[in-house]
């Protein structure tokens, strides 16, 4: 117990005093994730309004193909990743592996059915009327998407920092490809699983308490854009 | 009055996480390595890469912990101008990785892994770089006082004791095919049991499929013991509340580390040149020195002996060849 | 000049038709009320006018042109018409932006844009909510402000879909205030769709009555109130007294009816011995204490079986032999001390009466 009281003191040192590799590792981190979660979004906001705007066979069964993998374990997609760019995959010749380049396209892949998803949940709970009242107004249809997208922005902005929230709390993903390198693909998550295992708790408990108050950040966010 | 500290709180949240974001993607200083003489760097043999190539190695998870690396890492990074990335995993995964090119060279202690893997013909270079012994640690109080014993011996005892005792004699396997558990297995056999009778004999054996120091840590929290390499053990022995008990400098507990170059034949993705360099600095007067004092400061003695120093003279040690030839 | 017709329009959901071989046709700045009850069918049919919906057969002309037919013809024809939605639809921006949105997707200058939207805001009175986010307005505010967004992009056609439907009297008043004030300045063409004969009589020149699919009747508003074309129509527009009857005797200016054992007085071109139904606008039911000699050739004298108030009015229902229900004002029914069970005269003029053939 007192141990970890003197870990946990430790840690608030090495917060406070901005200790370098507790600042090295929490950036990368925030650029990782930010980074995935941008194009992320760039992919997924477009794609869940043509798949929301248009009535098509089996629409339904794909967002439920969609909502299934909301939940994907980190360590399959971490799988699927390591497979494709390892250099004996198909896509070794980009040597990608153990770079954060295949961190953020494997969080691009992690979070992307979630943000999709919550997109087009959010546009869904647009009236119907509103896009059509655009169309009868003279938009065309990119103009009336976008007015649809605009209606819903707060639902969407809730989709987005859910997905950063996933991206930049998971770890298994980001262990398989990344190779928690020290200096170059160490995140605050492996980080954690690295040192914890180790029994070095004092840069555990600090960047424990890091991840902490950014899941909190996100969460108070979160909890204002749904009031909106 | 309370909406507006909320989004001052808020606003303030977000620039501090923005600062960090900031000053994290600046270049950081890495922590600078303990005072020891530098490296000489030796004279260019071979054409030098830009810093910005990344030279990638494989270890093992138990050299990994012991903090070695962080240690060479740096050095060799200048004497190269290389970029070098360090992943880890067991002995079985690290070598997986040379065997399809993401790795440029790997680090292992495992001599029947490392043998399959040069026969395969992926491994090439081979050159032992650094030794130590493994040991028996348990609990202070040695239910089944195995102290002082020889490895063998030491091992029959607590079998037999575990199985009739497991709630009181307890060993903990690192269970993960490392080169750890291997040795362990080898062991075993040398005592007359065969594996698979000791994995279904009783409770008293614990598999934990993890690396090195996580069962160490469970060893501490069970009581239990555990083979474990002498240099992990004694940079973690200030966590764990188990000590040495049979440290048997014998064939049957010796660690050979070694490292050996990604043959470029076989997967031609790899950086050959970097690699053999890394190898014969590696086995090199100087870094050999280095290796010797390793961990003298911190933990009162050596966590490796260098192979060069000619110390190694019992069976399995490697021949001069092995361990000073220099790659051409 | 006709602007819009829809020929044989029909329309299917799922295996049922819900609009029947629908014919219509709407000429330059005319004012058109569809009228019907609620689920008849008037919104579906808009939908289709304004192209919002395929039906499931026949043709829209607009303008002369078949736009039924292709993609490229629609946008333009949709183009020139604008459509108000039954629940104020406004769109999570200031009032301004909501309106202003029409002209900038259509890239208009910035100048012209500002220009137009405050005039057109002037007109349905909303230029003090310039700047005010339109999902904080009222119900009426709202639809005022979608109004003003149909109009702004100056269409040929504006179709107003039970525009004041949910909405309070005063909203109500206020907005068909707007209309009539939009409708006299501007040569527009206006199809609305409404279950409120009254606003229907009051805002259109042409009326027509919607019911289960069919469109049974177009007219004058007094055509349809006042001269039904079938049982339907009548009981819609509130013809409240419908008596089967035949006819007994005619002469050149007079019919004469035989409802129950009494016989009224009509002016009908149906022969001796059709089967009739007699209709009577309960407004044009005249009660009195005494039999009085009036111009009325239809009096008789009835016991009074209920009494509703509703509103400003009185309904008296009274049974002549027949059952006939008159509407009074709450003033004269006080004078008259009605109560039920009391003798009362019911008088009505022969031209009050509307015939229709019966068949049954």
């Amino acid at each position: 117990m007192i141990e970890i009281w003197h870990g946990f003191l430790k840690a608030i040192e090495l917060i406070v005093t901005l200790n370098p590799e507790v600042l090295e590792i929490t950036g990368r981190s925030l650029l990782i994730s930010a980074s995935s979660c941008i194009i992320a979004t760039f992919i997924c906001l477009p794609l869940g309004s043509l798949i929301h705007l248009n009535n098509f066979k089996g629409k339904r069964a794909l967002i439920n193909l969609i909502q299934t993998f909301y939940s994907i374990p980190t360590v399959a997609v971490g799988l699927l990743v390591f497979l494709l760019f390892s250099r004996a995959g198909p896509l070794g010749f980009m040597n990608l592996l153990f770079t954060p380049t295949i961190m953020v396209v494997g969080q691009v892949i992690l979070i992307s059915p979630i943000i999709l998803g919550l997109v087009i949940a959010a546009l869904s709970g647009i009236d119907r009327a509103v896009p059509e009242t655009a169309i009868a107004t003279g938009a065309n249809n990119f103009q009336a998407a976008t007015l649809v997208i605009r209606e819903a922005r707060y639902a969407i902005y809730s989709a987005i920092i859910m997905g950063f929230g996933r991206a930049i709390s998971e770890v298994g993903l980001a262990l398989m490809v990344g190779g928690n390198i020290r200096g170059y693909t160490r995140i605050i998550t492996t980080a954690i699983s690295l040192e914890t295992s180790k029994g070095d708790i004092e840069l555990s408990i600090a960047l424990g308490i890091i991840l902490i108050v950014l899941a909190l950040v996100i969460n108070i966010v979160l909890n204002r854009l749904q009031q909106r | 009055m309370i909406n507006r500290l909320g989004k001052v709180l808020s606003l303030a949240l977000i620039l501090i996480t923005l600062v960090t974001f900031v000053i994290g993607c600046a270049k950081t200083e890495r922590p600078s390595p303990p005072t020891e003489p530098k490296v000489t760097p030796q004279a260019p043999q071979y054409p030098i890469h830009s810093a910005t190539t990344r030279f990638r190695i494989a270890t093992t998870t138990s050299l990994y912990d012991t903090g070695l690396w962080y240690y060479l890492e740096p050095m060799f990074e200048e004497y190269a101008s290389v970029e070098m990335d360090i992943v880890y995993a067991g002995t079985g995964i690290a070598l997986e990785y040379g065997r399809c090119g993401d790795v440029d060279a790997v680090v292992v202690h495992s001599r029947v892994d490392e043998d399959k893997f040069i026969a395969e013909g992926y491994g090439i270079n081979r050159r032992y770089f650094a030794y130590n012994f493994f040991l028996i640690a348990g609990p202070e109080t040695d239910p089944t006082a195995i102290k002082g014993l020889a490895a063998i011996d030491a091992f029959k005892k607590i079998a037999e004791e575990g199985i009739k005792n497991p709630d009181i004699v307890k060993f903990v396997s690192r269970g993960d095919q490392s080169g750890t558990h291997v040795k362990e297995q080898g062991v075993w056999q040398k005592a007359g049991y065969k594996y698979e009778d000791i994995q279904k004999s009783g409770k008293w054996y614990v598999e934990a499929g993890k690396g090195m120091e996580p069962c160490l840590l469970m060893a501490s929290e069970q009581q239990a013991y555990i083979l474990t390499d002498i240099s992990t053990f004694t940079a973690y022995k200030g966590k764990l509340s188990l000590v040495s008990l049979v440290e048997a400098e014998e064939p049957t507990f010796l660690n050979v580390y070694a490292v050996m170059a990604i043959n470029p034949d076989k997967v031609p993705t790899t950086k050959i040149d970097v690699a053999n360099k890394f190898i014969n600095w590696l086995i090199s007067p100087e870094v050999q020195n280095i290796l010797g004092t390793y961990g003298k400061a911190e933990f009162g003695k050596p966590l490796f002996r260098p192979t060069s120093d000619g110390s190694c003279q019992m069976e399995g040690c490697p021949t001069v060849e092995e361990y000073s030839k220099t790659v051409p | 000049m006709t602007l819009i017709e829809a020929v044989d329009v029909n329309q299917k959901y799922g295996d049922r038709f819900v609009l029947k071989n629908v014919n219509l046709r709407i000429d330059q700045s005319e004012v058109f009320a569809l009228i019907g009850p609620t689920g008849a069918g008037k919104t579906t049919f808009l939908r289709i006018l304004d192209l919002i919906d395929r039906p499931y057969s026949g043709e829209i002309y607009f303008n002369g042109l078949n736009i039924t037919a292709t993609k490229k013809e629609q946008l333009n024809a949709r183009r020139r018409m604008s459509y108000v939605q039954q629940k104020p639809i406004v769109f999570n921006m200031s009032v301004y932006d909501n309106i202003a949105c029409g002209l900038i997707w259509r890239h208009k200058k910035l100048g012209e844009v500002r220009k137009k939207t405050e005039e057109v805001l002037e007109l349905v009175g909303m230029v003090d909510y310039m700047k005010r986010n339109a999902k904080t307005l009222s119900g009426g505010e709202m639809q005022r402000v979608a109004i003003a967004r149909a109009l702004i992009t100056e269409p040929q056609l504006l179709f107003l879909d039970e525009p004041t439907a949910n909405m309070d009297p005063v909203s109500t008043a206020k907005i068909e205030k707007v209309l009539e004030g939009i409708l006299q300045e501007h040569r527009i063409s206006v199809i609305m769709a409404t279950h409120d004969m009254s606003q229907g009589q009051r805002l259109a020149g042409k009326v027509g009555v919607m019911i289960n699919g069919e469109l049974l009747q177009v007219g004058t508003p007094g055509n349809i109130f006042n001269q039904p074309h079938n049982r339907e129509v009548a009981e819609f527009v509130g013809t409240e007294n419908i008596l089967n009857g035949e006819v007994v005797s005619k002469d050149e200016n007079m019919t004469l009816i035989k409802v129950g054992d009494k016989v009224i007085n009509a002016v009908s071109d149906y022969q001796v011995g059709e089967k009739v139904l007699v209709l009577i606008r309960p407004e044009n039911i005249v009660f009195a204490l005494q039999r009085e000699t009036s111009s009325a050739r239809n009096n008789f004298k009835g016991k009074v079986n209920r009494i509703d108030t509703t509103g400003p009015l009185v309904r008296i229902e009274v049974d002549c032999g027949f059952p006939l229900l008159g509407v009074v004002t709450k003033q004269a029914a006080q004078e008259l001390n009605i109560s039920i069970g009391k003798e009362i005269y019911a008088s009505f003029k022969a031209t009050a009466i509307h015939t229709l053939k019966r068949w049954a």
